[in-house]
This record gives structure tokens, sequence and C-alpha cells, in this order.
């Protein structure tokens, strides 16, 4: 008995995953025709005409897959009995925790996917079932987000369409409907601020105002369909994906084990996790409001180390910007300062990478990158004297010459008042 | 016999030069008591020459393509031997030209010198300002900075409120719907070739009328003894002419003229985008218009009254009527200071900041 009841739930499990059957899809790039949309598009009540209204934009739709690949039901019949028949396999509303299993049944065969892309992943629900939304539904709990709640049900746009609720851009806000939901997220133990300190940070800005799609957004850290957040011993692996200089100058730093014996998070320690805000060299030390006062005291060898880096780097900024000042303004007066410009992108560059190293905590590091952008500095500053000296000069002669044609005015002024005196 | 004067014998003897010296012996310009002010036409004519010379050289470096155009001034002042100095020249000389054009013009209006029979100078001087008007506004573009690229957005859209045709208008000027390289091709064209053309032509025919006519003589009572030709206006011409030298050395010392910032065509507008001072006036008047006046685009009637105006002066030897009898006239008098006192008043004021 228990051996059927096996068998039985296995053919289920089969019958759930499989590919819908082929009178339900159409040849792929070629839309669907079905009978569903005709019908329902007529119908006067909101909630069953808007599905059809938006199948014309809907990926599956265009791509040849009736209502009836996840429906279920008969898609050519004119009569509503024949075609939304349960035993032709009409299901109606699908429930939340089918849903995933429902869009799994095409989207986990690989071999039918191959139809519209051969590059297109499967993994999405082993993905999904790992995943804290996953996991939630797996104990029952309807809330937690299936796959409609990001892609939506009806209408499924790519996600390279700027439309479609998962366009890098929109993520944000697609992921907001729940998590910026405080008294929501404290049913999970969530604070629900997460959002609003992502919209401060530097990943937003780059994302939102320079409209950079490769800057993080959510998914790009937590994970998409697996979505769960970054243990603790993971952080450095996460912001690394993208900053990899900074993570192997963190990977040669006493931080790195001491952080991992404190079990203190790598990177989010300094830069917060969610509100990534744009870093300051002042935030190095130990007084208020520096980060490095948080494990730190001052006179302790880490202390005195953060000293002589937050020192380095603020000397190299303030000549940094007051030779830049003299090399723009000589430009501006009509010198050509191009040569001074690149030495001072090569300064500049130099400070970059001083910055880096700052993750080393190793002042020799950082102070060895600012003597190399001083010495350039001290280059552009030297083209911008010698700029100012020939200014000077001009000034100079311009004076002397003004000078003699002054002489000879008053000269010519005596010949003429001499010669009129004659006449 | 002397070197000197075997030259001029031998020229003499070819060229029967002896009767054009004895013209300049005889020849003779009349006095009174404020004939500084016969002094700002030959100054303009200074200033034009020295536009010349330094235009010539500048052409030498100069590449009028909006990839180069900057980088070849910015090479001028700085690699170029005494490129600098030249530039900053013709940068001053420009204004201190089309400033004596004023002077000059204003001298002659208040003397009434443009009466008959001397209405063909006048206009021929009108349209000499005019001319010199055009080199500053096509010249100010040539060195593609900032400022020079966004006042020149603005100066053409003026063009395109002309009815009809001010849309095809401003295609022409541009050479394309905005400002670009094709404007600055077309203005460089247009400042180097067809403007110096017909000023050298105009200034011909300016100064051959006024050797034929002879200058105004003005009415003073007693009348004043003419002053010989040569030397003395001469040298008093030449005293003129080095103080203008001496004013431009003054400004080229003390306000080296800047290049500023390459034009950036996307980036916004900077603020305070003016016009060359010649034009503030212009310019301050047709922002303080209303958006409609009767109806119709401020901006238009603006410019119909300007039109109006500038052919209301230029026709002055038509409808002084007084003066050309030889009486005095309190209406033109009144109009010349209108004129000049607006003109300065606004120019000044849009120094001040009072518009903004």
């Amino acid at each position: 008995m228990t051996r059927l009841l096996s068998l039985a739930a296995l053919a289920c499990a089969a019958l759930a995953l499989a590919a819908p059957p082929p009178r339900t899809v159409g040849a792929p790039g070629k839309p669907a025709q079905d009978q569903c949309t005709l019908c329902h598009r007529e119908l006067e009540e909101a909630r069953l005409r808007q599905p059809a209204l938006l199948a014309a934009e809907d990926v599956h739709h265009r791509q040849g897959i009736t209502c009836a690949g996840c429906h279920g039901g008969d898609p050519a019949a004119t009569e509503p009995e024949v075609a939304m028949d349960p035993s032709k396999g009409f299901v109606g509303k699908i429930p939340p925790q089918k849903v995933p299993e429902v869009c799994a049944a095409c989207h986990s065969d690989t071999s039918f996917m191959l139809r519209y892309d051969p590059n297109i992943p499967t993994d999405q629900l082993a993905q999904y079932r790992t995943s804290k939304h996953g996991l939630g539904l797996a104990k029952g709990d309807q809330r937690v987000a299936t796959c409609a709640s990001c892609h939506g049900a009806h209408g499924i746009l790519p996600a390279s369409d700027a439309r479609s609720p998962v366009y890098p851009s929109r993520i944000v806000e697609t992921c907001a409907r729940c998590h910026a939901d405080r008294s929501l997220m404290a049913q999970y133990g969530i604070p629900g601020n997460e959002i609003e300190d992502y919209q401060q940070s530097v990943h937003y800005q780059a994302l939102t105002v320079k409209n950079d799609l490769s800057a993080p957004t959510c998914n790009d850290c937590h994970g998409a369909h697996g979505a769960t957040p970054p243990g603790v011993s993971s952080v450095s692996n996460v912001c690394g994906t993208c900053h990899l200089t900074q993570r192997e100058a963190f990977d040669l730093s006493p931080h790195k084990d001491a952080f991992a014996t404190m079990e203190q998070p790598a990177c989010e320690a300094c830069h917060s996790n969610h509100k990534v805000v744009p870093p300051q060299d002042q935030w190095i030390g130990v007084e208020e409001g520096q980060v490095c006062g948080t494990c730190h005291s001052a006179g302790d060898p880490g202390a005195e180390a953060a000293e002589k880096i937050r020192h380095a780097l603020l000397e190299t900024v303030q000549r940094s910007e007051a030779v830049r000042q003299r090399v723009e303004r000589a430009e501006q007066r009509g010198m050509l300062m191009d040569e001074a410009l690149v030495k001072l992108e090569e300064a500049h560059q130099a400070l970059v990478l001083a910055r880096n190293d700052v993750h080393t905590v190793d002042p020799a590091r950082v102070q060895a990158r600012t003597e190399e952008a001083q010495m350039v500095l001290a280059k552009a500053e030297a083209d911008a004297a010698a700029a100012e000296e020939e200014l000077a000069f001009r000034h100079r002669g311009l004076k002397v010459s003004l000078l003699v044609i002054l002489l000879a005015v008053v000269a010519l002024g005596l010949k003429i008042r001499e010669l009129e005196k004659q006449s | 016999m002397r070197l000197g004067e075997r030259i001029w014998h031998a020229l003499d003897s070819r060229l029967n030069l002896q009767p054009l010296v004895q013209f300049a012996k005889e020849k003779s310009v009349p006095r009174h008591r404020h004939d500084w002010m016969y002094y700002f036409g030959g100054l303009t004519l200074f200033f034009f020459g020295v536009q010349v010379i330094t235009g010539i050289l500048l052409l030498l470096y100069y590449r009028p393509t909006a990839e180069a155009a900057f980088e070849s001034v910015q090479f001028i002042m700085s690699r170029v031997p005494f490129g600098w100095l030249i530039r900053s020249i013709h940068s001053w000389s420009a204004n201190l030209m089309i400033a004596a054009a004023f002077v000059h013009m204003f001298t002659v209006f208040f003397s009434g010198a443009y009466v008959k029979p001397r209405e063909l100078t006048w206009w021929t001087g009108a349209a000499l300002l005019l001319l010199a008007l055009g080199f500053g506004f096509s010249g100010y573009l040539l060195p593609w900075n900032e400022l020079a690229f966004f006042a020149t957005r603005v100066g053409t859209d003026m063009v395109s409120k002309v009815p009809l045709v001010g849309d095809w208008l401003l295609k022409v000027l541009r050479g394309g719907e905005d400002v670009t390289g094709a404007t600055l091709t077309r203005f460089f064209g247009i400042h180097v070739a067809i403007l110096p053309m017909l000023t050298s032509l105009l200034i011909l025919l300016h100064l051959a009328l006024i050797q034929r006519q002879g200058m105004h003589e003005p009415q003073e009572k007693p009348p004043l003894p003419p002053r010989p030709f040569f030397p003395n206006f001469v040298l008093r011409e030449l005293m003129v002419w080095l103080v203008g030298l001496a004013a431009l050395a003054a400004l080229a010392a003390f306000f080296p003229w800047e290049l500023g910032k390459k034009a950036d065509p996307f980036a916004p507008a900077p603020a305070g985008i003016k016009p060359e001072w010649y034009f503030l006036f212009m310019f301050e008047t047709l922002k303080l218009l209303p958006a409609k006046i009767f109806g119709l685009d401020g901006e238009v009637v603006g410019l119909a009254a300007f039109t109006a105006g500038g052919l209301f002066w230029f026709l002055a030897p038509l409808w002084d009527r007084k003066r050309a009898r030889g009486e005095k006239s309190l209406f033109a008098l009144l109009v010349g200071w209108g004129v000049l006192l607006y003109i300065l008043s606004f120019t000044a004021l849009s120094y001040l900041g009072v518009f903004q």
C-alpha cells in the first residue's frame, strides 16, 4: 500500500512538473491563438477581463503559450463549460503554494526551454526552494513571495524590458512592496528599513541617477530566486564580486582573521550593509563619527595606524586640490596645460590605489601610494608655476611696451605743440 | 645727392608725384571747439587695420572645426611665439573698434554732419557699423568656448522670430537646427571672407566720399582758421593712433583676454549667459518685454521696434530738414541724446546686474 501511495505521489509530482500539453502550446515566436482571450476580453468583470487584455504583451502568449498552459482546460473550445472543464485539467485561479510548481513545469524543463533560448537558466525552482521565501512557503506561509509576486501573474514581461517589475532599476520597488512594510517585516524579525537605507546608498544613486544598470540592487547581493541574507562570513565574498581589489587588500589585512574571530561581517562593519554611502577619508580614525573607533581606542596600535593613513590621504587630497586649481586657472587664462592635467590624473590614480590599500590597514602601503601621488603632483605644480611665470612675464612686457608708447605719445604731443607755435 | 632724394626723384620722374605732394601741402581740415571728434573715424580705421593684421596672423594657426578650434586657440596662446599677444590684441582691438565706431557715429550725429550733401557718407558709415557688429558676432564664436557657444545659441535664436522666414533663416545661419561645428565653419567663412570683402569696399567708398566732399565744417563764431592736413593733422591723428595702441597694450596687460572652458553642446547652459557688451542694450530690452504685446510675441514686437528704430536713425538725413537748412534742430538733438542715454544706461545697468 505504501509503495502504491509513493508511486502515486511520484506520478503526481511528475505531472505537476511536466511541460504543458502540446495543444496548449503553439510554435515559438508566434502569438498564441486561443478562445480564452477572445471571450475574456469581452467580460464585464474587470478581474476576469484584465488578464485577457494583458495577454497581448505577455511574453508567454507572444511565444505561443495559451492561457491553458498554466490554467489547464481546452483553449480551442468556444463553450465555457467545455473550455473550463475540470476533467480537461482546468484549475482556475492557481493557489500561491502551487505557483512555483506551475511555473517550473516549463521553466525547469531544459529540453522545453531550449526551444525559446539555448542559454536560459532552468534552476529557478531549485534556487527558490533554498530561499527564505521558498522555505517559508514549504512551511505553509502563504504571505511569502512566489514567482507571481515579483514577475506578475498576467502580462509577464521579460526581465530585459524596462517596464518589467524585475528590470534592474525597478527591482527595489518590487521588493519594497513587502520589505518596506515594517509591520509585515516585524513578524519575520526584519527591521523593515532596508529599502529606505538602500535608497540612500551609492549603489542606488548609480542605478537611478547615472542609469548604471550594472550597479547592484537587491538581487545582486541576496540572489534573485534563491533570495537569502548573506551570512556574516560571506559578506566580503558578496561585495568582492564587484569590489575585487578591495577584497584582495582586505584579505591581506589583520582584520580578516580578527573579524572572523569576532564574527563581525567584513565590509559591512565600516560601510554598513544597505546604506552604503560614498566613503570619506575622514572616516578613518577613532574619534567620534570615525569608523575605526568601533573597535580601537586612542593610543592603541590600530588607532596610530589609522592616524597615519588618514594624514597621508588628507594631505595628498589637499595638495591635489590646490594644484588642480592652479592648473585650471592657468588653463582658463589661455595656457596649454595638457601635460599638467595628465599628471593630475596620474596623481588621482595613485590616490585611488592608496584608498584601495586602506583596506590592508597597513600605513606603509598607503604612504607608498600617496608619496607616488605627491611626486607627480610636484611635477604638475612645477608646470603650473612655469605657466604662471610666463603669464607674469607677458604682463611685465606689456607694461613696458605701454610705457614706451606713452612716451612716444608725449614726444609727439610736444612736437605738435612746437609745430603749431611756429605756424 | 642723398639716397633718399635720389629715390624720390626716381619715383617722381616716373609717377609724377609732385602734384600729390602739393595737394597734401595745400589740403586743410576745418577746426572747431570740439575737434577731438574728428579723430574717431581715423581711430576706427586704425583698429580695423590692427584687426586685419592680427587676424591674418591668427589664420596661420586657427582651425575652424568644433573638434580643433578651441585647441588651436589654446595652441596659439601657449605655443606660438607671441601668439598670446596677437590673440589678446585681436580680441581687445575688436571691442575698441566697435566702441570707436559708436563714438564716431554719435559725434557725426550730434554735429549734424550727415545732412546734404553727405547722406551717402552717413549711410556707408551706418552700414560699416553693422558690418563691425557682424564681425563681433561671428568672431565671438570662433574660439568655441562655453560662453561663446551658448551666447551664439541665444543670439541666433533671435533670427527665428522673424515672421515667415525665421526658421529658414535660423537654419541658414546655423547650418542646421542647432549651433554645431557647421555653424562654426559658417561663421568662420563669414568672418574671414565675406565681411572683410564688404567692409574693405565700403571703407574705400566712405573715405573717397570724405576726400571728395571734404570734412563737414561746423558753424563757429568767429570761424577758426583751418588746420593744415600735413603735417599738423596727420601728426595729431598719429598721436591718437598711438593712444589707441597704448589702450590696447594696457588692456592686454591688465585684462588679458581669457580662453574659458571648451564648449560642450550637451552640458547645461551656464548661468548668466550674456552677449558682447555692444548687444547688451538690445538683449536686456528683449528680456524685459512681456511674453505677449497686443496678442503678438513680445520678442517679435521688440525686434520689429529695433528694426524700425534703426531704420529711423539710418534715414536721419531725410527727416532732419532743419539741419539741412543750416538751422538748429531740437528734435534731432533729443533723438540723439535719447538713443545715447538709452544705450549707455541699459549697458551699464546690465553690467551692474540690475536686470538679473
